[in-house]
């Protein structure tokens, strides 16, 4: 084969083989192009594990938010969440935002959810298990963890089923454009005014839920605007509800279909799905696309990447570098060459092996990190002890897709029929 | 005041190294480690306490001399 061989036309980033199975494309861009300069959509693409790492680390150089030379960051109406953290970059605002709530999500915080999470999980289940077979997308996983969300947030639970509808309506308006971001605008809009009397409720009369916890929370004496607490909400749902929901699904489709003979093994021993979901988010996870923009001139691999320029950091391809994991192809939950206990926003770890990059690095590092992983787990234990010998209903499955990278590529199958024994 | 890392306890998270990095480093042994020996000012002591509370292993520990 030729040097023509290996070139890459960026054309193929909008096909729908990239959607289907984007791997075999990020090992050529490992290989040959570890630094991608995609003049078609006007980005570099970065796709090695280590470079990846280094780039979510590195402050100094990239930024989440498209800064301005002048001043602060655009902030974005536009956006459908509204105002909400992802916007502020790496700026201090976006640290106080970040600490002020954070501590909800992890330890204490943490734990006093565990009670809603198995509450959520039971009630879901009893609703779609009689009838010795469930579609898990559409039954469980969808509404899963958006249910969580809204129980933890103390919303009433008459309103919940408005509440996933627009969730919908907000998650479709995140990666298609045209009609569906005004319909995710509009549910935002409708879910705002439908937040705001409750959110001024429990200003005046905090109680123990979340919902209270975000508006009354101060650091240095400062307490977050209105718009903040409710960007915050949207966000959340988003960022929380649509990712875990789609994990929950790849965990169950790779113990199916991927590796049944493991999944044997986890039948026997339930904590095992801790790693399947550590190998989940490495071999498979949901985001496999971050970006971010240069704030000065960047060299990598001989080159500079201008200041200002648009950086695709492929943390779904760096996850299966082969410079880092062995045979990272294989998805195998007894892995020793990867780090299966809870994530690290530092991506370092006392067992001094790596962790997948599944949740980012650094100071964007997923705030839901424990939680997903909880909800993901308890989801699945209980779903094993409802379900006698659960298989696959069909011996065949078109797989897991993913939108386009544009719409930032979360994976997930569309559908997943499982059957057991009653 | 003083800070402290237990470092039998710290998991290497580095909640505290992102949030107040003037006060936290991972250090050449790739160790959380603390930068100020000695906090003096308010702002300083609160930053402390904050950072305590964000140590998802509960391995800072604040000491009053
Ligand atoms: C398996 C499920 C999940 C996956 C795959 C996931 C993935 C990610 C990734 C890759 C980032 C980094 C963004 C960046 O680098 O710019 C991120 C950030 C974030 N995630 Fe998650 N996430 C999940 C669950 C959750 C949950 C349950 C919550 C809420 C409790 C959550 C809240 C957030 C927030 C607020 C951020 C922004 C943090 C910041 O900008 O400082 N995520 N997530
Ligand atoms: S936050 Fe706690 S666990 Fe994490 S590095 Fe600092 S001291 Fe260690």
């Amino acid at each position: 084969m030729g040097a023509l061989a290996n070139e890459i036309d960026p054309r193929e980033f909008d096909s729908p083989g990239y959607q289907k199975d984007p791997f075999p494309l990020y090992k050529r861009l490992r290989d040959h192009h570890p630094l991608f300069r995609d003049r078609f959509h006007n980005r570099w693409l970065i796709s090695r594990y280590d470079d990846v790492n280094a780039a979510f680390q590195d402050n100094e150089s990239f930024d989440r938010a498209l800064y301005k030379v002048d001043g602060p960051y655009e902030f974005g109406s536009s956006h459908v969440f509204g105002p909400n953290i992802l916007e502020y970059g790496n700026s201090d605002r976006h640290r106080w935002l970040r600490n002020i709530i954070a501590g909800q999500f992890v330890g204490q915080g943490l734990v006093s959810f565990i009670p809603f999470i198995e509450k959520i999980a039971g009630e879901l289940l009893e609703d779609c298990m009689g009838d010795g077979e469930v579609e898990l997308v559409s039954r469980f996983s969808n509404q899963f963890p958006i249910r969580v969300i809204s129980n933890i947030l103390g919303l009433p639970r008459a309103d919940e089923e408005r509440f996933v509808g627009w969730y919908q309506a907000l998650i479709a308006g995140l990666g298609f454009g045209g009609e569906h971001l005004a319909r995710g605008i509009a549910a935002r809009n409708e879910m705002w005014k439908y937040l705001e009397p409750i959110i001024e409720e429990r200003l005046r009369n905090p109680g123990e839920d979340l919902l209270s916890k975000i508006a009354v929370a101060e650091l240095d004496g400062q307490r977050m605007s209105m718009d903040e607490v409710k960007g915050f909400i949207a966000l959340l749902l988003a960022a929380g509800g649509d990712t875990t929901d789609k994990a929950i699904a790849n965990m169950w489709y790779h113990m199916l279909y991927t590796r049944p003979d493991q999944f044997e093994d986890v039948k026997k021993d339930p904590s095992l799905w801790e790693n399947v979901f550590a190998e989940m988010m490495r071999y498979d996870a949901v985001v496999h696309v971050q970006s971010r923009y240069t704030t000065r001139e960047v060299v990598m691999h001989n080159r500079v990447i201008p200041e200002r320029s648009l950086v695709i950091l492929l943390l779904g391809s760096g996850n299966r570098d082969e410079r880092v994991f062995a045979n990272p192809d294989t998805f195998d939950i007894h892995r020793t060459d990867m780090h299966m206990g809870r994530e690290n926003r530092s991506a370092r770890y006392k067992d001094k092996l790596p962790g997948h990059l599944g949740f980012g690095v650094g100071q964007h590092f997923c705030m839901g990190y424990a939680m997903a992983r909880q909800e993901a787990v308890i989801a699945c234990t209980r779903m094993m002890e409802v379900m006698k010998n659960p298989r696959p209903k069909f011996a065949t499955h078109e797989g897991i897709s993913s939108p386009n990278i544009d719409s930032g590529g979360f994976r997930s199958p569309q559908e997943l029929w499982i059957e057991f024994d009653g | 005041m003083r800070v402290t890392i237990d470092l039998d306890k710290c998991i290497m998270a580095g909640e505290c190294v992102y949030n107040h990095p003037w006060l936290y480093e991972f250090n050449d042994e790739n160790q959380a480690s603390v930068k100020v020996a000695l906090l003096t000012t308010d702002d300083q002591k609160l930053a402390a306490r904050q950072s305590r509370e964000v140590c998802p292993s509960g391995a800072i520990q604040l000491h009053d001399n």
